[in-house]
């Protein structure tokens, strides 16, 4: 009440015809009401006035203050500037501009803390984006100019057409064109007049919209009642463009979501391709060395940033952080990857010396001593850095994508993909052109031949394992850009890597690539294609609408098939894709 | 025999125990506390083991309940369901516990509901839940769908939104709630084909199941984030998740790397509260929403209180494995921490710790001031509180948006909406 | 002492154990010695001992790691709770005929599959139906196509798992993740009775003395040994001319009615069934505990399933933080310093006595 009457108060001692910019802003400040808030900013629309802007980024980045005053009045004020020692600013009168001033008439400095930031909602934000969304549509960044355009589009808002319509005529960068012409034709889909219409549609055929779908059908529906057939035909067609666009788009997402998934699968498996592919230790913690890797990117993250303190068994174990920022924190990630392939072999190695050694007969009881070293390294992680997952954020050279065509390509996921090839290659290299690899080679093939030969099968061993642990390892720091990092990490993907392993052939690293791809990308097929497929099913006699409920469910569903697939391909090839020749008996 | 050999000890200790003690049991009342302090679900129910400790010393320190002091017996349920059943058993049977704070999953409290009915126990449930049950011998003092679901819907509404995308785990209670979403929605005049995530029919035709489901640990959301960004091409839609736990990720990550803001699409999701947000990508989570029946930044000057005093506890305390730093508290903390402030009025009003008697005082409807507001009992044996809705910022916590006052907890809402 | 006394020892041991299990602790129970949380852990510990014993059948004897026997205990448990939760009729949360979350997921009806599981006589075909069709089934591929050893365990794996995210959806109609629990009545007792409880643990204690008795003959038949044979050196037997994918089939079965039965009695005892117990982790805790209590023996698995689930009462109470790694490092030191578990102590001890006593005697120069 009060701030409505001194906001009435300020425009009529000043007697304006219209409120200024600013004014509407400084009422829209105090006003209680949310739906009130709103109402005062969409006044601001298409106003020219330069202060909106800048006011209204503060707004939303809270940096817009209310101060009340000695007598109760309510004055709305922005910070701005560096903070002193005090942590005071130099404080602008929203409603004038002009500094704040005390009785004496000098400028106040106000701290931010004293004081209770202007909220806003997500609803008050977007009616803010709104008026920004104009002024948007000349940003010089295109993506900027693309947001702004398809925002007023998708809302169908006649009253910026002419805007938008202006815009077409000065643009030049082809991305944000496109969007103007998209975000036009749907604006005009509400035009009142047939033929805009008509052309509106024609145009969205061309353009092969997606995000058109909901209008066209929506003026479709409306041309049937009306029983206007040009229109309903035309509407037809659109969507049919569309829809078919979609297929596509859906058709090569779904390729590049399998190729990312295996990818994933891919370097998940690597490191389990040499320790049971060629040593034949069935190492079930596995997926704990992908834990370390992911932890010691955790780790560096965070000696980059302000450092941390580890509880360990009552003792407090502290880590200094470099205390980085900007450009020189965001090179965590490439320190983190050598780091977690070494703490993850050197966890590899210690386990080799320890308890594997003991067991390279006994594949059975390594499998379950292994278990048990799963289950003390999980709790160990657990007790050392809290049973909560941890936060690893993504360097900003990770966020982000590229959307092709419609098709997304996350960054992080082109990522892996690419390093998933380079690891192989790497992998490669250092078991086919190296000394070690040579040793690694041979004492796989026949151990005590190697043994007689020379080489040291002792320190081969180890030093394979720690390579396989090392690459599980660098798998981790990966995972901890795309899933969770906590200590139960290495659990979900324990089995797929060991599917991954059995389909391709144990002891085959080209067989592994394979049946990574291979896997991901049929899971991901079916994650697309099952709902589709699901109507489909009601046929089956008996457990019909159950098949088809099922098929709904495809993430779920699609692993179910994916594991009873392997089980039955491997009837076909019990020892998978590729098999290593052998005239031993027993492999 | 190992187990006897056991048994027999314990027995004689507690023989010994029960002689020496008498004198003390008087001025004693035995509580259980039965979370589950190892295994997956540890994440979550440590926190409410630490914050009834604190609450039973905060309440001790002031003279304790009827004059006696609350002597805690805390057993680990360990994630393992039958195991809980067990533990209950060893509460109620054994060590005879005047009530109960615990459970976590639904299927926790499945597990142990029998036996609480059975020695007629009373068990105090803190965290939200899929409702459609009112036991006699549950407390809810969690909260039902509709001071959760619902009243994000209607926030949604408001905001202009006018397509939903139902995501969730494989699970009872995101099955649950979107079921009662999908009628609530459906009341409310949003169209069938603007609710995303896919529908199951039964052999008639009849809708059984809404939204879209991924199993627990899943750890791949590409498919199903292209599906929600396709969705949300056309504007005006919003994602309503009830994934658990790890699964929130990778689905957040994804989110943010397929260029989905809070401002094209948001996500309110129910299972993340500041605890789960410790481990969650911060920066890939601003803006998005939360709904419960607090907030750690509720700024009223019983919370701030509060959570000076909890933090002042963690830091003299020595309770073993206690985590001290970076601690913060939410809504099933709170509801625990409510539920024994409950309890003490209800047997105070009762002027026994009878379990009768008790329940009697309880549904009789009491009130008390809590952190989050006030809270009163109902005679359905759950509670009628304040439903805030928050959206998270990068500091892990949630800035208030909306709140609806003096929620009534109703069980059963399916059919409810038509 | 010669062989024919450490059997009659041994029978001795089992006699002496099977009377204390059967007739003292009921009796101790109905006393009012034992009270009724003790004697349904103590059914819960003896449904264990079974799952063990079906896992070392495999393992112990016939060189077969399975890890997918907690699905079958499972599947026994699901089947036997179906029948449970047909009995508790009306008294369900919405006081209709049907189970719980039927009613919620809008069914009216009973679905048809439900329907014959209100007869315990055909819910007790199903607990040896169902899971003795799967297991001959997966065995019937997998032997088939001489799938062995670890591909064995890890296929096995990968199976349960695929069921156990079969079974945590709600559109299975079988519960979903809550899976069953709220039981009233079996057979017409009330489940909460002391009697009923006592009487469910004796059946649970004879059927485990039946089961190890049976094991026990089967071992020293000719089967048994070929079973063994197979266990050390499978291609020999091959080469004898036995069809070895026969008798692994037919074990493989056995051994999976066997971790049905136990789980069919575990469920009414414990008084919850739900897919939580069909997770990968629980068949290679089992595998723990044969391999603790002794493999390759009948004895051992039962002693080290009741052993390590006494372990974790205490240590669940006690050490919260530390079960996990005492469970896991007890394992890796079993592993790799007592392979033949608990069961072999004696024996070693004997072994180690003997070398003492030797010793004394080394001095002494060797007779010409």
């Amino acid at each position: 009440m009060l701030a409505a009457a001194s906001a009435l108060l300020v425009s009529a001692v000043r007697a304006a015809p219209a409120p200024s910019a600013r004014q509407t802003i400084a009422e829209a400040a105090l006003a209680e009401d949310a739906a009130k808030k709103r109402e005062l900013i969409g006044r601001l629309l298409g106003q020219g006035d330069p202060a909106i802007a800048p006011l209204l980024e503060a707004w939303r980045t809270d940096a817009l203050f209310v101060l009340t005053a000695p007598d109760g009045t309510k004055i709305p004020v922005q910070l701005t500037g560096e903070k002193d020692a005090a942590g005071t600013q130099s404080a602008l009168r929203v409603d004038t501009g002009a500094p704040l001033a005390d009785a004496a008439g000098q400028p106040r400095r106000l701290a931010a803390a004293d004081l209770a930031a202007v909220e806003h909602t997500s609803s008050l934000r977007r009616a803010m984006k709104a008026v920004l969304d104009l002024a948007d549509l000349a940003a010089p960044d295109p993506a900027v100019r693309t947001k702004a355009i398809l925002t007023i589009g998708l809302a169908q808002d006649a009253e910026k057409l002419p805007a938008l319509v202006a815009r077409l005529g000065v643009e030049t960068d082809p991305g944000v064109k496109r969007a103007l012409r998209e975000s036009i034709a749907i604006a005009r889909l509400k035009d009142a007049d047939d033929a805009v219409k008509l052309t509106a549609l024609v145009e969205l055929k061309e353009l092969t919209s997606l995000a058109s779908t909901d209008f066209i059908s929506r003026a479709l529906k409306e041309a049937e009642t009306a029983e206007k057939p040009v229109l309903v035909k035309a509407a037809k067609d659109a969507l049919r463009a569309v829809e078919g666009h979609r297929s596509f788009v859906d058709f090569f997402g779904t390729l590049f979501r399998g190729v990312s998934l295996g990818s994933i699968l891919l370097i998940a498996a690597l490191g389990l391709a040499i320790t049971f592919g060629l040593m034949r230790v069935i190492n079930m913690a596995h997926g704990e060395m992908i834990a370390v890797g992911a932890y010691t990117t955790y780790l560096v993250q965070n000696i980059f940033g302000a450092g941390l303190t580890i509880p360990f068994f009552g003792f407090s174990l502290p880590i200094f952080g470099l205390n980085l920022t900007g450009a020189a924190y965001q090179w965590y990630f490439v320190a983190a990857l050598p780091l977690s392939f070494l703490a993850a072999a050197l966890v590899g190695i210690g386990l080799e010396r320890s308890v594997i050694r003991f067991l390279y007969r006994r594949p059975l009881e390594s499998l379950l001593a292994t278990w048990g070293v799963s289950l003390v390294m999980q709790q160990g992680l657990r007790l050392m850095f809290g049973a909560n997952n941890v936060q690893v954020s993504s360097p900003v050279y990770l966020s982000g994508n590229w959307t092709v065509n419609d098709i997304i390509f996350g960054w992080n996921r082109v990522f892996v993909v690419g390093f998933a090839i380079l690891i192989v290659f790497g992998m490669w290299l250092v078991l086919s052109k190296t000394p070690l690899g040579l040793l690694i080679r041979a004492s796989m093939q026949n151990r005590a031949m190697a043994s007689c030969m020379g080489v040291r099968t002792e320190r081969v061993n180890m030093l394979t394992f720690g390579l396989g642990s090392g690459l599980a390892g660098l798998a981790g720091a990966f995972l901890s850009q795309i899933g969770n990092v906590g200590p139960s990490l290495g659990q979900g993907y324990i089995i797929d890597s060991f599917m991954v392993v059995v389909v391709g052939g144990v002891g085959s690293i080209g067989g592994t690539i394979i049946s990574a791809f291979g896997i991901g990308g049929i899971d991901q097929v079916l994650q697309q294609y099952l709902p589709t497929i699901a109507p489909g099913l009601t046929w089956v006699p008996g457990i019909g609408s159950f098949l088809q409920n099922l098929a709904q469910d495809a993430a779920v569903f699609g692993k179910i098939l994916v594991l009873a697939g392997i089980i039955l391909f491997l009837q076909w090839r019990p020892a998978g894709l590729f098999v290593t020749r052998s005239r031993n008996l027993e492999d | 025999m190992n187990n006897k050999l056991v048994s027999l000890l314990s027995a004689g200790a507690l023989a010994l125990g029960a002689s020496l003690g008498t004198a003390r049991a008087a001025e004693t009342v035995k509580v259980g506390v039965l979370h589950s302090l190892s295994g997956t679900m540890a994440i979550s129910e440590t926190s409410l083991r630490d914050i009834l400790l604190f609450t039973f010393d905060e309440i001790n320190a002031k003279g304790g309940v009827l004059g006696k002091k609350i002597e805690p017996v805390v057993v680990d349920g360990a994630s393992n369901w039958p195991l809980f059943a067990e533990k209950a058993k060893q509460l109620l049977e054994q060590d005879k516990v005047a009530v109960t704070f615990g459970c976590w999953t639904s299927v926790s409290r499945k597990s142990v509901l029998p036996v609480f009915e059975k020695n007629n126990g009373l068990l105090f449930y803190p965290v939200q839940y899929e409702g459609e049950e009112e036991s006699q011998n549950v407390a809810y003092t969690a909260e039902a769908v509709n001071q959760q679901a619902t009243p994000a819907v209607d926030y949604y509404l408001a905001e202009g939104k006018k397509k939903f995308y139902l995501l969730g785990s494989d699970y009872v209670y995101p099955q649950t709630t979107n079921l009662v979403l999908l009628e609530y929605l459906l009341s409310k005049g949003v169209k069938l084909e603007n609710i995303g995530g896919g529908f199951r029919k039964d052999g008639s035709g009849k809708i059984i199941s809404a939204g879209k489901y991924t199993p627990f640990g899943h750890t791949d959301y590409q498919q199903i984030v292209a599906e929600i960004k396709q969705f949300a091409a056309s504007g005006d839609a919003c994602v309503i998740s009830t994934l658990n736990g790890d699964t929130n990720v990778p689905f957040f990550k994804e989110y943010a790397a397929s260029g989905l803001t809070a401002e094209t699409c948001p996500v309110v999701s129910f299972s993340i509260s500041e605890d789960e947000f410790r481990g969650l990508p911060a920066k890939q989570l601003v803006g998005q929403l939360g709904c419960w029946t607090y907030f750690q930044s509720i700024d009223t000057p019983a919370n701030k209180k509060f959570v000076a005093d909890f933090q002042a506890w963690l830091k003299k305390s020595n309770v073993p494995g206690l985590v001290k730093e970076g601690r913060v508290t939410c809504s099933p903390m709170v509801l625990s921490y409510v539920g024994v402030y409950l309890w003490k009025a209800a047997v105070e009003k009762a002027g026994s710790f009878d379990v009768d008697k008790v329940r009697a005082a309880y549904k009789s409807g009491i009130s008390f001031d809590g952190p989050g507001g006030k809270v009163t009992t109902q005679k359905n044996m759950h509670v009628t509180k304040n439903v805030y809705i928050g959206e998270t910022k990068a500091d892990g916590q949630f800035k208030i948006v909306k709140s609806f006052n003096n929620v009534y907890g109703e069980p059963w809402l399916k059919g409810k909406f038509k | 002492m010669s062989a024919a006394t450490v059997r009659r020892v041994e029978w001795i041991a089992v006699a002496v154990i099977a009377f204390a299990l059967i007739v003292l602790v009921p009796l101790l129970h109905a006393n009012g010695v034992i009270g009724n949380f003790w004697i349904s852990v103590f059914g819960k510990w003896l449904c264990y001992a079974l799952l063990a014993i079906s896992v070392d059948l495999l393992w112990g004897y016939t060189g077969l790691l399975s890890l997918g026997q907690a699905l079958f205990f499972t599947l026994g448990g699901y089947m036997h709770g179906m029948y449970l939760m047909r009995m508790i009729g009306d008294l369900g949360q919405y006081k209709k005929p049907i189970p719980d979350f039927l009613v919620f997921l809008g069914w009216e009806r009973l679905p048809a599959f439900w329907e014959p599981f209100s007869s315990f006589p055909f819910a007790l075909t199903m607990v040896f139906l169902v899971p003795g069709i799967i297991s001959y089934l997966f065995g019937f591929l997998a032997f088939r196509s001489r799938i062995k050893g670890v591909y064995f365990s890890i296929l096995t794996q990968a199976l349960t798992y695929a069921a156990s995210i079969m079974f945590f959806r709600n559109n299975l109609l079988l519960g979903g993740n809550n899976g069953f629990t709220d039981f009233k009545f079996i057979l017409g007792y009330k489940l909460n009775e002391p009697g009923t409880i006592r009487g469910l643990y004796i059946a649970t204690a004879v059927t485990l003395l039946l089961v190890f008795l049976f094991c026990r003959w089967l071992s020293k038949t000719k089967f048994g040994l070929v079973q063994q044979a197979i266990r050390d050196g499978e291609n020999r037997v091959l080469f004898s001319g036995y069809a070895t994918a026969h008798f692994k089939l037919f074990i493989f079965v056995v051994a999976a009615l066997i971790a049905a039965v136990g789980g069919a009695l575990y469920t009414p005892q414990v008084g919850i069934i739900n897919p939580g117990e069909m997770q990968a982790d629980k068949s290679l805790e089992a595998v723990v505990w044969v391999a603790v209590g002794g493999r390759g023996t009948l004895l051992g698995p039962i002693v080290g399933a009741i052993g390590i689930n006494g372990l974790k009462s205490w240590a669940t109470t006690a050490y919260p933080d530390l079960w996990l790694i005492i469970l896991g490092g007890l394992f890796i030191l079993v592993v790799l310093f007592l392979p033949g578990g608990i069961v072999s102590i004696p024996a070693r001890l004997k072994t180690l006595a003997q070398k003492l006593r030797a010793k004394p005697e080394a001095p002494a120069p060797a007779k010409p």
